[in-house]
């Protein structure tokens, strides 16, 4: 019985926890200390405006990485990296036909990390269309489209055709040559349909050949049209699984 | 218990199985925002790991005068641009790219029952028609562009050493040139009578305004020309391959027993499908050089 009166000693390790965890400004931030209990976690997920758009719970072989490799999760993580690495790469670039080559040189020799901005934009960007292709073959395998999910599988490819024309848009700002053919090749195709091929192709060139025009117009597109567009339908397709009843399971 | 109420059975039936269901849910916090925090990180570390390797290509400055040849599209649209040389660009273009868009979209309102949802593959013959379709349709769509740019003919040209005897069976543009049919002359030949022009000479300009009157309704005359053996080569035979091909191995597989559910037809056609795409943009991107001819390529020579 002494041994339960006996004073208990606090170890280091908890007192530097309570003074990190317990203060008043910590505990404004976050209501409530580290969730480790399964009240505390379901909690830390439903309160959390980041995290709530998960449920509290899911689905055992969801969880399990061969079940979806993580495809929408990563275009999404993608899209991010794009938004941050993009908006630092704006603050060097203008998009005019005198400037913009220039400034992807410099950009790529004078700024400090300028060159691995660019790349990581560059290579997140193929891979966002690859991971969102791939995560498109994987919901179609996995059956995931089937009732009720008919319609969230219609936005998927709406978002499927937005990441598209995103890395269109963004193909001609460097301004080189690969750019101003490889877009030159792609708004021909949009000019060669019937009837409205010719009109729809000059609105989106804003002109007869890809210069200034289609620079601007692709840049504004680029930064703000599409990507909000892109943010919009992504909106709805988060809200969808969840209303739809998270992952697809055999039922 | 001897006498059962079915009500009661039934609502026990359905606690027991809300029971079974929680017990193989886990809590998102930590087993799912772990996952997602680590796949993050090691996405990132790759990421900055090829950025710092591998630059992004930049080319000379762009010039609206010096065209480079080849000139391409961006990597996913090499697909769409390989389809442009085998058929009429509003085709190859438009049409194609939006129906298959939403042929994508009706997927789940043709395949509209909820079976098989949730698992990989989860019926006996669905891994069978992903592996039939893929090979059908990657093979099939391989040896089109093989006739297209005349590969018969090559090989039998270099085994035998002698000119492919049916010059008209040589690609598609030599059918539309010189089908017996409708043969294109020149002058010199048409005089010196080595060449005779074929009896459907006519279809290859039928003057459209001539019998669809729109001036008559106040509108301005239309200016058309109907080429038969042009619209047979751009329009009639590329869809009647692209609609039927696809009919034609969902025909064959139903009939074998490999396809026979609407969702079996579905993954044969998707993964048809899918093998399409990947078959064109990789010999849209890799295989296709200068003139846009048919050999070995790469963007980095040209860096």
């Amino acid at each position: 019985m002494a041994s339960t009166e006996r004073p208990t000693r606090r170890s280091m390790g908890d007192r530097l926890y309570d003074a990190i965890f317990s203060n008043r400004v910590w505990r404004s931030i976050f209501r409530s200390g580290y969730p480790n209990t399964p009240r505390n976690q379901m909690l830390a997920v439903a309160t959390n405006v980041f995290l709530h758009l998960h449920p509290t719970r899911i689905h055992r072989t969801h969880v399990k990485i061969t079940h979806t490799f993580c495809l929408g999760g990563l275009s999404f993580f993608l899209f991010l990296g794009l938004t941050i690495s993009g908006v630092l790469l704006m603050f060097y670039y203008v998009p005019s036909v005198e400037r913009a080559y220039e400034d992807i040189l410099r950009l790529d020799t004078d700024v400090r990390f300028g060159q691995l901005m660019r790349n990581m934009h560059r290579w997140m960007a193929h891979g966002m269309v690859l991971t969102v292709l791939m995560h498109m073959m994987r919901v179609f395998y996995t059956g995931a489209y089937k009732p009720p999910r008919e319609f969230n599988w219609v936005i998927g490819v709406v978002l499927l055709v937005l990441t598209l024309l995103l890395s269109f848009t963004g193909y001609l700002l460097p301004w080189d040559q690969l750019a101003l053919w490889a877009i030159t090749v792609g708004t021909n195709m949009v000019g060669s349909a019937p009837l409205l091929g010719e009109p729809n192709r000059f609105v989106l060139v804003g002109g007869f050949q890809v210069g200034q025009n289609a620079l601007i117009r692709f840049y504004t597109l680029h930064v703000i049209g599409l990507p909000l567009m892109a943010a919009v339908f992504m909106t709805v397709h988060f809200w969808r699984i969840r209303r739809d009843g998270g992952l697809a399971k055999p039922l | 218990m001897t006498t059962a109420n079915p009500a009661e059975a039934q609502s026990a039936a359905v606690r027991g199985r809300a029971r079974r269901q929680r017990e193989e849910e886990l809590l998102v916090w930590p087993d799912l925002v772990f996952i997602e925090f680590i796949s993050a990180v090691v996405f990132t570390i790759l990421l900055v790991g090829l950025s710092v390797t591998v630059d992004a290509i930049l080319l000379d400055r762009a010039n609206p005068a010096v065209t480079p040849n080849p000139s391409k599209a961006p990597w996913y649209f090499l697909n769409l641009q390989e389809l442009l040389l085998h058929m009429h660009p509003a085709l190859a273009g438009v049409v194609v790219p939006t129906i298959a868009l939403i042929a994508l979209g009706a997927i789940p309102y043709w395949d509209n029952d909820n079976e098989g949802q949730g698992e990989w593959l989860s019926g006996p013959k669905d891994w069978l028609n992903v592996w039939v379709g893929t090979a059908v349709a990657s093979i099939g769509t391989l040896l089109l562009i093989f006739f297209d740019d005349g590969m018969h003919a090559k090989i039998y040209e270099s085994l035998t050493g002698a000119k492919f005897p049916v010059s008209w069976l040589v690609n598609m543009r030599e059918f539309q040139k010189n089908f017996p049919l409708w043969p294109t002359c020149t002058p010199e030949e048409l005089a010196a009578k080595t060449c005779a022009l074929g009896p459907l000479e006519w279809a290859k300009s039928i003057p459209l305004g001539k019998v669809v009157r729109t001036d008559l309704l106040g509108l301005p005359a239309l200016d058309l020309n109907i080429n038969i053996p042009a619209v047979l080569v751009e329009q009639i035979i590329p869809v009647t391959t692209m609609v039927g091909l696809p009919i034609l191995l969902s025909l064959v597989a139903h009939r074998r027993g490999i396809a026979q559910t609407k969702r079996e037809h579905m993954i044969l056609q998707f993964s048809g499908f899918i093998a399409v795409y990947v078959t064109l943009t990789i010999v849209g991107t890799y295989f296709r050089g200068e003139g846009l001819a048919l050999g070995p390529y790469t963007i980095f020579a040209h860096q």
